[in-house]
């Protein structure tokens, strides 16, 4: 689909991730709990890669890595070549208006006393770019571009004024107003109704074109991850099991875990195309 | 097409909207919110006291300047040298040396107001700051933050500024505002830091966060916003603390000697023998400085019901 498809962006070595429970006096045993387990997993440049499994697969942890909201306990993970286990300071900042994140739940992901042109200007705010004219305006462009149109009507509202999906939008709209590399969309659509969640996979894919970035979309929901992405990986208690095109992960699964998350999708209606 | 919202015409596209809308915004809560305040009847008590007391503040300012013998520090009625009732010239009588009591205890009332809200101000400054610093740090600082809050927190206050006081003489009456907000910051923070607790791992943190916001940044711009109505909330308590503290003080002849205060005038009433036959000279500071705190005390509870819907009894909006 893409010209670049063979460089890959994001790359995992044996990354793997436990929590240590705070110890206490008198406690002897240390219970870790293991979110991640040797995880080798590489991205492709300007695919939409899907990251399926259920909840407390260690999906989230995975994507909370790859933006650097948690360290990984041993493991690399490198942006095209370049280590970011490491990175402090202004090559982090640096790093932050490459690698951006879209949240699951639109009503705890925007501050409710920052209007909409402070949450999606705050990027540009912190980056440093452009004086306060250019950055209205492409805070209206992206507006624009998300969907919340005219931009003019949602540049001064407060999230209380939204609804769920024009919140999620707008949370889209923060992702992408640095214009990263990379965005990490933690199951965006699980707070919404269907009928949303089909126009922010549009939205999601109409994106991908102009911008040609690189998506990780993590969802538990088989079906959203096969309309959406040209590659799916399949989690399983901190272990990526299968790694395949969305449509051998569908028609050909191997991995027994994969097969068991076929067979209990409710439905499978919407094949691609 | 104009559309209508709670009966102000709004056009659509207008360039004035984004204006409109953003005070609108504010001034909308901030009706809401005086509605559910004045409507509870703890509020509505509060808010007339307090105003009774605001007017008195102000006239305080106003009354020397019709006779120089209303002056409440200075001024003497040369026509009397010791402790009269009330009259026509004197309200509620004089003091000993002739100075007019009610013009001493409008003062008094404006100098309630100046310790009660500037020590309650800077104590929950410092509380808001350090309790923001203290959550949303945690590990080492958290703990000694926090530590120190307790030292703090279970020191005698009273006990404390009377050695102060005994050890470097009489305190001017800013020095006293001063200790007493560093002796009531603690429990605000710590109110504070577990409201920053649970607003730290909130996803519009994260995603600051992941958009490469400074800490400072953060606590600043997403923290305190979300902090700030709790503050206001505790200030009101530490409004009362700070007058009881600068009252007993003063009572027990620490406080500041060149400023009239309520406390002050118990000083003076008791220092100068009158405590048993002069009531009128007693009672009115004495109820005033009831009345003020009540007054605050309930203006913080009432503003309690604003803040926590759950609190607000049924039927009531």
């Amino acid at each position: 689909m893409n010209m670049v498809k063979n460089s890959s962006l994001i790359q995992m070595k044996g990354v793997t991730k436990e929590y240590i429970p705070r110890k206490w006096f008198f406690s002897k045993d240390q219970s870790r709990v293991v979110a991640l387990n040797e995880v080798d997993l590489s991205i492709k440049k300007g695919e939409i890669f899907g990251l399926v499994g259920q909840s407390g697969s260690g999906k989230t942890t995975l994507g909370r890595l790859l933006v650097r909201l948690e360290e990984p306990t041993s493991g690399s993970i490198s942006l095209k070549g370049s280590l970011i286990n490491t990175l402090k300071g202004p090559s982090l900042k640096d790093f932050r208006s490459k690698v951006q994140m879209i949240f699951q739940d639109p009503y705890q992901s925007l501050n409710p006393h920052l209007s909409i042109a402070q949450t999606i200007g705050e990027p540009l705010v912190v980056q440093g770019i452009g004086n306060t004219r250019q950055r209205r305006s492409k805070v209206l462009h992206t507006l624009e571009i998300v969907g919340l149109s005219p931009g003019q009507d949602f540049y001064d509202r407060y999230p209380h004024q939204l609804s769920g999906g024009q919140r999620q939008r707008v949370a889209i709209a923060r992702a992408i107003v640095l214009e990263p590399e990379f965005i990490v969309a933690d199951e965006p659509t699980s707070m919404l109704d269907a009928t949303i969640a089909i126009q922010l996979f549009t939205l999601l894919l109409q994106i991908r074109e102009t911008f040609n970035m690189t998506i990780l979309f993590i969802t538990h929901n088989l079906a959203a991850a096969n309309y959406l992405c040209d590659r799916i990986g399949v989690i399983h208690e901190g272990c990526i099991v299968e790694v395949n095109t969305a449509k051998k992960i569908i028609g050909d699964p191997v991995h027994p875990y994969t097969k068991k998350l076929i067979r209990v999708q409710p439905c499978f209606d919407f094949n691609r195309g | 097409m104009p559309i209508w919202i709670r009966g102000l015409p709004i056009d659509v596209r207008g360039r004035t909207k984004g204006v409109f809308m953003l005070k609108n915004h504010y001034v909308q809560r901030f009706l809401q919110s005086w509605k559910i305040f004045i409507e509870n009847p703890l509020g509505k008590t509060g808010v007339i006291i307090l105003f009774v007391f605001m007017v008195m503040a102000l006239a305080s300012f106003v009354v020397p300047h019709i006779n120089p013998m209303y002056d409440p520090m200075i001024g003497i009625d040369p026509n009397i040298s010791i402790s009269t009732g009330p009259s026509l010239t004197h309200w509620l009588g004089t003091d000993n040396v002739g100075r007019d009591l009610f013009a001493q205890l409008l003062e008094g009332a404006k100098v309630a107001f100046i310790v009660g809200l500037s020590s309650a101000f800077f104590s929950i400054v410092l509380g808001m700051v350090i309790g923001m610093i203290s959550g949303y740090a945690g590990g080492t600082l958290d703990t000694f933050l926090m530590r120190t809050a307790d030292i703090i927190m279970v020191l005698p206050s009273l006990v404390i500024l009377l050695i102060l006081s005994s050890l470097f003489g009489q305190f001017n009456i800013w020095i006293i505002v001063f200790i007493i907000a560093i002796m009531r910051w603690p429990a605000v923070s710590r109110v504070i830091r577990s409201q920053t607790l649970s607003l730290k791992h909130r996803p519009f943190i994260e995603a600051s966060k992941v958009a490469g916001a400074s800490h400072l940044r953060i606590i600043f711009r997403h923290i305190m916003p979300n902090v700030l109505p709790l503050a206001f909330l505790y200030m009101t308590f530490r409004v009362t603390s700070a007058i009881l503290v600068e009252a007993a003080l003063s009572f027990l002849g620490f406080g500041d000697p060149s400023q009239v205060s309520w406390g002050m005038m118990l000083q003076w009433v008791w220092k100068s023998g009158n405590m048993f036959h002069a009531p009128y000279w007693l009672l009115p500071p004495g109820i005033s400085i009831s009345l003020l705190t009540l007054a605050f005390y309930l203006l913080g509870r009432a503003m309690d019901e604003v803040l926590d819907p759950r609190l607000r009894k049924e039927g009531r909006a």
